[in-house]
């Protein structure tokens, strides 16, 4: 047994960087959110931290970053591990620039993976999980189909997973023609358990193994 | 790490002092269920299998059966003990490994019999072969020669008798860290690892994906010595091969271990022995 205990003592691991598991929340903040809601999606945001950190793994290896679109597009917050995500107070106001919104989370999320490369972490596929009460509104036809084309393109080559959930009046014809998977659409405002849902769909990618198909919880907030 | 070639001779020069018979290997091996796996009661998915040739030749393969499949347990089986036969069938001599070509293609030729044979066990099972999808890894060790041919996750590692660390093969996932390419995998041999290294040989391991957090260094891919110098030093002087297998078990079930990994674990180790070495350790 001497044996058993020098090996246990002897044996030092070496230390490797977390596998990340990357996460983009594009948030609509256009007028028509202000009120309910809004107040109800901030609620769900510490929602989501506060179950994301239950777990040890998720908590350090998931990484939340927040991107907002009104009339402008900003990056709320930058990618950060959940135990250190601290959940912003949203405001709303102004037009929807969904697009340009999207298209700044697809960056977003390419600059992050080129990242992870360079400093040798591995990583899971990101998803960006797109919320919203409206349409595109208050910028080119253009900016929208370059964005629609985006993520067409990055679902194919498996870049990222994109999903998209409409709120109260959202155009939900029209989020099915930006995103390739089906849009959910959310009970009420329901933004608590959606985002306790997505914390642990997050949790169960976080601890996936080698192939495995990852059976995401079931969705009971939204529907089709 | 230089994978060469000119240390072995020219065709006519067949004079080259051979290592005395009497040097041996000394192989210790297990495969242990992760804790992820025993919260499911889902069996380890691991498997590993291995065979002494004459003329101290080692032959190991080690598997490690997808969590998606749903008989991955048996295609690790399948495809590390058919690789071990395919290659002990060739009755191999020394000498027919001093050719580069030839352990390629005794290490291709291995991870295609091992191919074949599962999807054969896939069809005698009425399965799909990705049912059966394993990783697989097998490697050869003679005194003067590691080789090693890998397809998906796990790592090779090799030490010199000078007491070099090498990564013959390495990980070899896809973008994602969940995902890797497995045996059946139309581009399988296509992309497999194949490589050797032509030292002294002092050491040899292979392990599966739940070690190589601990086992190497990830961002450049080379053995982190202060987890193989006591393996090694373990599987050299260990006796008793049972007991010895019964201590790494028990130390891949340890805490610290179950601590930083929650995956199946393989690790198999091998360190020869040679007259030589005891005598420089009698001076």
């Amino acid at each position: 047994m001497s044996d058993t205990l020098r090996l246990d003592e002897a044996v030092e691991f070496a230390e490797n960087p977390e596998p990340r598991c990357p996460c983009v929340l594009l948030l609509d903040t256009s007028g028509s959110m202000q009120g309910m809601a809004l107040n109800a999606l901030n609620e769900g945001l510490q929602s989501f931290k506060n179950d994301l950190i239950q777990n040890s793994l998720a908590s350090r290896r998931v990484e939340v970053a927040i991107v907002t679109f009104d009339s402008n597009v900003n990056v709320v917050q930058d990618f950060v591990t959940a135990d250190l995500f601290s959940p912003p107070t949203l405001t709303a106001q102004g037009l929807t620039n969904m697009g340009s919104g999207i298209n700044k989370a697809l960056d977003l999320v390419q600059e992050r993976k080129a990242k992870y490369r360079n400093n040798g972490i591995a990583y899971y596929r990101p998803w960006i999980f797109m919320i919203t009460d409206g349409e595109p509104q208050g910028e080119s036809d253009q900016v929208v189909e370059q964005a629609a084309q985006r993520v067409k393109d990055d679902e194919a080559n498996k870049r990222v997973a994109f999903f998209s959930v409409g709120v109260d009046n959202a155009n939900m014809a029209r989020l099915s023609e930006l995103a390739v998977r089906t849009p959910l659409k959310l009970q009420g405002l329901n933004f608590t358990e959606m985002f306790v849902w997505l914390s642990a769909s997050m949790s169960a990618v976080s601890h996936s193994k080698v192939d495995e198909q990852v059976a995401l919880p079931p969705i009971g907030w939204g529907s089709v | 790490m230089k994978l060469t070639t000119d240390q072995f001779p020219e065709p006519g020069e067949e004079t080259r002092e051979r290592e005395k018979p009497s040097s041996e290997w000394r192989v210790v091996g297990a495969s242990v269920c992760g804790t992820s796996h025993q919260k499911n009661q889902q069996m380890c998915q691991d498997a590993h299998d291995w065979e002494i040739l004459p003329e101290g030749i080692l032959v190991a393969a080690i598997a490690d059966g997808a969590g998606s499949a749903s008989m991955g347990k048996i295609g690790a089986i399948v495809a590390s003990s058919v690789a071990v036969k395919s290659i002990c069938l060739q009755e191999l001599t020394l000498q027919q490994l001093d050719s580069d070509d030839q352990v390629r293609w005794l290490l291709t030729n291995a991870l295609l019999t091992a191919k074949i044979a599962v999807e054969e066990e896939a069809l005698a099972s009425s399965k799909q072969p990705r049912d059966l999808a394993s990783t697989l890894i097998i490697l050869i060790a003679t005194p003067s020669l590691a080789a090693a041919a890998q397809i998906g996750d796990g790592a090779v590692v090799a030490k010199d008798t000078e007491g070099n660390l090498i990564t013959l093969t390495k990980p070899q996932s896809g973008e994602y860290i969940n995902e890797t390419t497995f045996l059946i995998s139309p581009d399988a041999l296509d992309t497999a690892q194949v490589n050797l290294w032509r030292q002294p040989v002092a050491n040899v391991a292979a392990l599966t994906d739940g070690l190589q957090m601990l086992a190497l260094d990830m961002a450049v891919g080379v053995p982190y010595k202060p987890f193989f110098s006591p393996l090694f030093e373990f599987a050299t002087r260990q006796t008793d091969q049972s007991a010895a297998v019964e201590q790494l078990v028990t130390f891949l079930r340890s805490e610290r271990v179950a601590q930083r990994t929650d995956d199946d674990l393989t690790l198999l180790l091998a360190g020869r022995i040679t007259p030589a070495s005891s005598e420089a350790r009698a001076i």
